[in-house]
């Protein structure tokens, strides 16, 4: 009830306001957003699947505009709500709606100084303190698949590798005439998670991130900057007397300069981390404590080599993060396997109802899987999708070098792309020998259309992902994954604007590994033997009407499964009929 | 504290000494946001308070004991403020929503709060022009569409109505008697204030101007019918239409509708019907004829009907003739099942949505419905013939038609109200087979009544078929009274049913069901912003000894009380079957506050009885008072 009150507070806000002010300041007010319109349905291959139990096929839809109504009451001030009006397709004259508020907050400049924003805030800060890696299996994606992942982004909230956060931000550099060129500070604090209420007698503490920046540019070529962060729990906002901290320090320092045709860039970062539970506020006036405490580092030395006409860029590096690195910004994943958290399509399958595993096509489309909240503790991951860096360039107990190229041609006739790695474990997991992992992407596009001088677009996209882990030692320790993905994708522009599109996505993995299991502090407990040897594959084909960037009409055909080596009957296929408007207001 | 102190410090400083960062690209954690008001957007709708107060001096039997009810609003949902927003993107994209909010006006506890809700729905739609024609794109819903009569039409029928009551569509007029005048001069053969369409959901297409003069329109999604108790279950339907302007006066069209619904999530069982259809439509000087003749098709597990036949005939001469006629001729079989075309579906009940508070919504009567001209139902076939003639200012219009069904059907029949059918529908809404003899079942602002028979087959179908007589006329009278404007409309139908042909209606004790009503509206502007409106409506139902059985155990009643009293013996005769009687009178003011903003009083008494069956006899008051405000 209270939500609708505040549904009803905003709505009159934001409506019942701008009618009014539209008419009489219309600058002041102004609106954009995002409408969709989203219909898939979903059905069993039954010449494969044994499965006699679950729907032969599903259907499901909706319609919604996310109406984003900024307000501009006096210069350099803004508020802004989001209002998300969302009907279900096949219910009738109000069954199905939902109207929420999806964004709330206010921005401005102070004394044209000071930048401020409270409420929503999409936050990022270096790589090791605040940074929302890129999901698994999304690097090098083809168009076709645009428009499941721009669905994924946006449902999520997920804006340029930032966290959506809930605080109060600001933001302010000096200009200096000599010594040093300017000086620059950031600060914030947010909530990720509040106080609630458990049991009746029970609450959880405020969960609160805070974070300040400090960047430097000593002269044209120098920069040095600074990052801290922290995340930690209130423990007299709740019941409980314990409480999660962990503050990261970050320190870089950026040598840049020209030479010829060339921009390089060197790049030197280190920093460490502590974190640990504190025990407060305990009885008989026992002092406080702590336990589960960890404290790692990390360091990274950077080369960046690029031409200034886009045709080459290769960056260089060697990273090392500690086993006991923590840093909950920066290591908490997108992709949330933890139980309970089940496919949105047939999460049941087989007639011995089994639960059905996220695979690659779940993966690619479904928005329900991924986490918008911070984790004090490293998440559950996947081995078979994600093995070498499933934290992303935070992830502890990694020590390599790795390689970064991008190679285009002049006249952008073909476009390619190399990720490589060479990394090992720190230390042992379960065992002193130490996992060795590589990692090989590359990514070409042709654009035939460029080499045939014809106007309309006939373009070629393949790109192969491979992952390799290894582990010599005894054989009950021993492991060997092997994961390669492989995706091809062609383009077919039939009239201005219209699109034919196939591609063909596969994923193998093969092998061991171990699963490791953590308790309530990220303490490993347990460590699970797997043997892997599965494909997973999605063949789609369809068309499209791109109106422009982020305004298209998207109907395609997806035909998807799993093929799982030694058991047979585990095997399963899915078609799904897939129509999306998405409009950029 | 010592961390905070320092941040104050820090903003301090910043303010104090910090430059002008507006210009310059210096680092900040945060997203920076740039203007950019791609869309315009505007605001239409209404506000609407309807203060309802219902009194029920007689109630049925199994009434709670409640008789009065306050409240704002008539029960129905229907928004009191309407806030339709229209916004267009630089892409000729354009997007919309009918936002809903209603208050109940029970008090300031939050349990009352309304939730803030769509009326309708949300709609995105796009125009592409190109060479070979424009081609128009919309998804969403719902949106309303219409293709052909046996395909896609809203519920059409001649406009004989009274016009006392309101409802929320109604629009407001720029002052208040140009309701009144409106109908009386805009003449009453298909003149399109009711012709609907019907409320669909999905993607909709639609091409104009292509080469030769063709064009297309097609709808793939859902109707209100298309819904399923697994709610993920396929229940969809898919139509389009593709036409040709041969010249301006010869039009002729293909249409296609497919409806296909699983009845079971864990097989392929499905509901299936599909229909095609051709129409025509030739214009000459004085005459036009319009034509649609469809092939249809049902089927489902258990039972597949195979094809059916249907036409619709329209033969009408130019308004500009001295009695302009409509000739109406239709034959539609049983086999031809459709629910969304503008006809009612009597053969196949299984294609409504049978769930609660979904099915009721929408479910016309199926069981041999007696219904008025302009209303063609399955399994049926007849013809009508509507006229208009003007005696200065007296202006009357009617028709007559006869009807037979094609074959055998339910062992019932059913009848819609035609007076106080709102006010019933509004004591229960969209509740089936209520009422002390489970008879009554209420639609949108309506009711209808079904009536059993008791002459039937071994298995349970009527033993005969049936024959329907329908008469409706109407006069309409205008004049000046101390130099204001007063209008006086009279309608009367009348709907008989018996086992034989007749060609006109005929009365008496071998007729199942006699339907016979009179309502009279009178309008009198008291002034520019004020309008007086009366009316007046009676209704008799009149049922023979093969219909249901009264349970009052006196003697048989007359079938009217005024000629028993003359002792006119010719003119009524004696029944234990249906002899009901609804009466209704009616009071109200029009008065304009203001541009866009008017306020209507209603007061009605009613009364719905028969003497036969002892429990069914409600009576009491209604008052509404409604503001309505344009924006």
């Amino acid at each position: 009830m209270k939500r609708n009150l505040i549904h009803i507070t905003v709505f009159f806000t934001v409506f019942i306001s701008s009618i009014h002010l539209h008419a009489q300041i219309k600058e002041s007010i102004w609106f954009d957003g995002l409408s969709r319109s989203y219909f898939a349905r979903d059905a069993i291959n039954k010449s494969i699947t044994d499965d006699t139990i679950s729907a032969l096929n599903t259907s499901n839809g909706y319609n919604l505009l996310d109406l984003n109504t900024h307000v501009n009451p006096i210069k350099n001030i803004e508020v802004f709500a989001q209002l998300r009006i969302r009907n279900s397709f096949g219910s009738f004259f109000g069954s199905g709606t939902e109207i929420n508020v999806r964004q709330l907050s206010a921005k401005g400049i102070i004394n044209n100084k000071i930048r401020f924003s409270v409420g929503d805030l999409f936050l990022k800060q270096s790589r090791f303190t605040l940074y929302n890696y890129d999901e698994e299996l999304s690097g090098y994606e083809n168009d076709m698949l645009k428009a499941y992942r721009d669905i994924i982004h946006y449902e999520n909230f997920y804006n340029e590798n930032r966290w959506r956060l809930q605080g109060i931000q600001t933001d302010f550099s000096y200009k200096f005439d000599r010594y040093i060129r300017s000086l620059g500070f950031d600060f914030f604090v947010t909530r990720p998670l509040g106080s609630s209420q458990i049991n009746e007698t029970t609450y959880s503490s405020d969960l609160l991130l805070s974070g300040g920046s400090i960047i430097a540019e000593i002269n044209k070529k120098i920069m040095f900057s600074g990052n801290y962060i922290n995340l930690f729990e209130v423990p007299s906002s709740g019941t409980k007397n314990i409480s999660v901290r962990n503050p990261v320090y970050d320190m870089s320092i950026l040598h840049q300069f020209n030479k010829g045709n060339y921009y390089i860039e060197q790049k030197i970062q280190t920093g460490f981390s502590k974190r640990y539970w504190l025990h407060s506020e305990l009885e008989n006036g026992l002092v406080d404590s702590i336990s589960n405490d960890a404290q790692g580092m990390y360091f990274e030395l950077d080369n960046k080599l690029i031409n200034k006409d886009s045709t080459l860029s290769l960056m260089i590096g060697y990273r090392y993060v500690d086993p006991n690195f923590r840093s909950a910004g920066a290591q908490t994943r997108r992709l949330d396997y933890a139980a309970g958290n089940s496919n949105t399509i047939y999460p049941i399958y087989t007639n011995m109802s089994l639960i059905r595993q996220p695979s690659l096509f779940d993966l690619v489309s479904d928005d329900q899987l991924y986490n918008q909240d911070l984790s004090s503790v490293l998440m559950v991951y996947n081995p078979i999708y994600s093995n070498i860096l499933p934290y992303g360039e935070a992830t502890p107990n990694r020590n390599g070098i790795y390689l970064k190229a991008k190679i285009n041609d002049k006249n952008k006739l073909f476009l390619s792309k190399i990720n490589a790695g060479l990394f090992k474990e720190v230390i042992g997991q379960g065992t002193s020998e130490k996992r060795e992992f590589g990692l090989l992407k590359g990514a070409l596009k042709i654009n035939f259309h460029r080499w045939l001088n014809w106007e309309k677009e006939l373009s070629f996209s393949a790109s192969s992902e491979s992952e390799i882990t290894r582990r010599g030692g005894e054989e009950i320790s021993s492991l060997n994954l092997f994961s390669h993905q492989l995706n091809t994708s062609v383009n077919t522009e039939l009239v201005k604007k219209f699109f034919i599109q196939a591609s063909f996505k596969q994923f193998y993995a093969t092998g061991s590994e171990f699963l490791t299991e953590r308790d309530n502090y990220g303490n490993i407990t347990y460590f699970t033997p797997t043997q892997i040897d599965q494909i997973d594959h999605m063949l789609s084909f369809g068309m499209l009407y791109k109106f422009r960037e982020n305004v298209y009409a998207n109907l395609n055909y997806n035909w998807w499964g799993v093929k799982f080596a030694d058991l047979p009957h585990l095997d399963y296929k899915y078609n799904r009929l897939i129509l999306i408007l998405s409009v950029k207001l | 504290m010592r961390g905070l102190l320092l941040i104050i410090l820090f903003i301090w400083a910043g303010s104090s000494f910090s430059q002008d960062t507006l210009n310059q690209k210096s680092f900040s954690s945060n997203i920076l946001s740039f203007k950019n008001p791609s869309s315009s957007i505007s605001f239409s709708g209404y506000y609407r308070f309807l203060g309802f107060v219902r009194n029920q001096q007689e109630t049925f039997p199994n009434n709670s004991g409640k008789t009065v009810v306050i409240r704002s609003g008539d029960g129905y949902r229907e928004p009191m403020f309407l806030l339709r927003l229209n916004g267009k993107t630089r892409d000729n994209i354009t997007f919309g929503a009918d936002l809903m909010l209603n208050s109940l006006y029970k008090g300031p506890s939050p349990d009352f709060t309304q939730k803030l809700t769509l009326n309708l729905g949300l709609n995105l739609s796009t125009s592409i022009n190109t060479k070979h024609g424009t081609f128009n794109f919309k998804t969403g819903g719902v949106s309303w569409y219409r293709q052909s009569r046996l395909t896609v039409w809203g519920n059409r029928s001649f406009n004989r109505v009274s016009i006392f009551e309101r409802r929320p569509q109604t629009p407001l007029n720029k002052i208040p008697i140009n309701r009144y005048s409106k109908y009386y001069n805009s003449g009453l053969i298909d003149q399109g204030v009711r012709y609907g369409s019907r409320a669909f959901q999905g993607l909709f297409f639609q091409g104009l101007k292509l080469p030769y003069n063709f064009s297309i329109k097609g709808v793939i999604g859902k109707s209100t019918f298309n819904r399923s108790v697994f709610e993920k279950s396929d229940n969809f339907t898919s139509s389009f239409k593709l036409k040709n302007t041969l010249n301006p006066s010869l039009k002729i069209a293909y249409n296609h509708l497919s409806s296909w619904a699983n009845i079971d999530s864990l097989s392929d069982d499905k509901r299936t019907y599909f229909i095609n259809s051709i129409e025509l439509d030739k214009k000459w000087d004085k005459i036009q004829v319009q034509m649609e003749l469809g092939l249809g098709n049902y089927s489902d597990p258990s039972r597949n009907l195979g094809h059916g036949e249907a036409i619709l005939l329209n033969i009408k001469t130019a308004k500009s003739t001295k009695i302009p006629l409509n000739i109406q001729f239709y034959r539609i079989s049983p086999q031809f099942v459709n629910v969304t075309g503008n006809f009612l579906n009597t053969s196949v009940l299984e294609v409504f949505p049978n769930i609660d508070g979904v099915g009721t919504t929408v479910r016309t009567p199926y069981q041999s419905p007696m219904v008025g001209l302009g209303f063609p139902v399955n399994n049926r076939q007849g013809i009508s013939i509507n006229a208009d003639f003007n005696l200065g200012q007296l202006k009357l219009n009617g028709g007559v038609g006869v009807f037979a069904e094609i074959d055998t059907s339910y062992a019932s029949l059913s009848y819609i109200h035609n007076v106080n059918s709102q006010t019933l529908s509004r004591i229960y809404l969209f509740a089936q087979n209520w009422g002390p003899y489970n008879a009554l079942n209420s639609t949108y602002r309506g009711i209808f009544e079904n009536v059993n028979i008791s002459d039937v087959t071994a298995n349970g179908l009527a033993n005969f078929k049936k024959f329907f007589n329908t008469a409706e006329f109407q006069a309409k009278y205008s004049n000046k009274i101390f130099g204001k404007n007063y209008y006086i409309f009279s309608l009367t139908r009348l709907n008989t049913c018996r086992k034989e042909l007749n060609l006109l209606p005929k009365l008496g004790s071998q007729t199942l069901i006699t339907q016979l009503s009179e309502e009279i509206d009178v309008s009198i502007e008291l002034s520019k912003k004020a309008v007086l409106v009366l009316s007046y409506g009676i209704e008799k139902i009149l049922g023979n000894a093969s219909t249901d059985i009264g349970d009052n155990p006196a003697e048989a009643t007359a079938t009217n009380t005024f000629f028993e009293n003359l002792g006119l013996e010719n003119l009524y005769r004696y029944t234990n079957s249906r002899n009901q009687k609804n009466t209704f009178f009616g009071l109200g003011l029009d008065y304009k506050i203001g541009d866009n903003a008017m306020l209507f009083f209603r007061y009605n008494k009613y009364r719905y009885f028969d003497p036969n069956f002892i429990d069914n006899h409600l009576k009491g008051w209604e008052t509404m008072l409604e503001l309505k405000i344009n924006f």
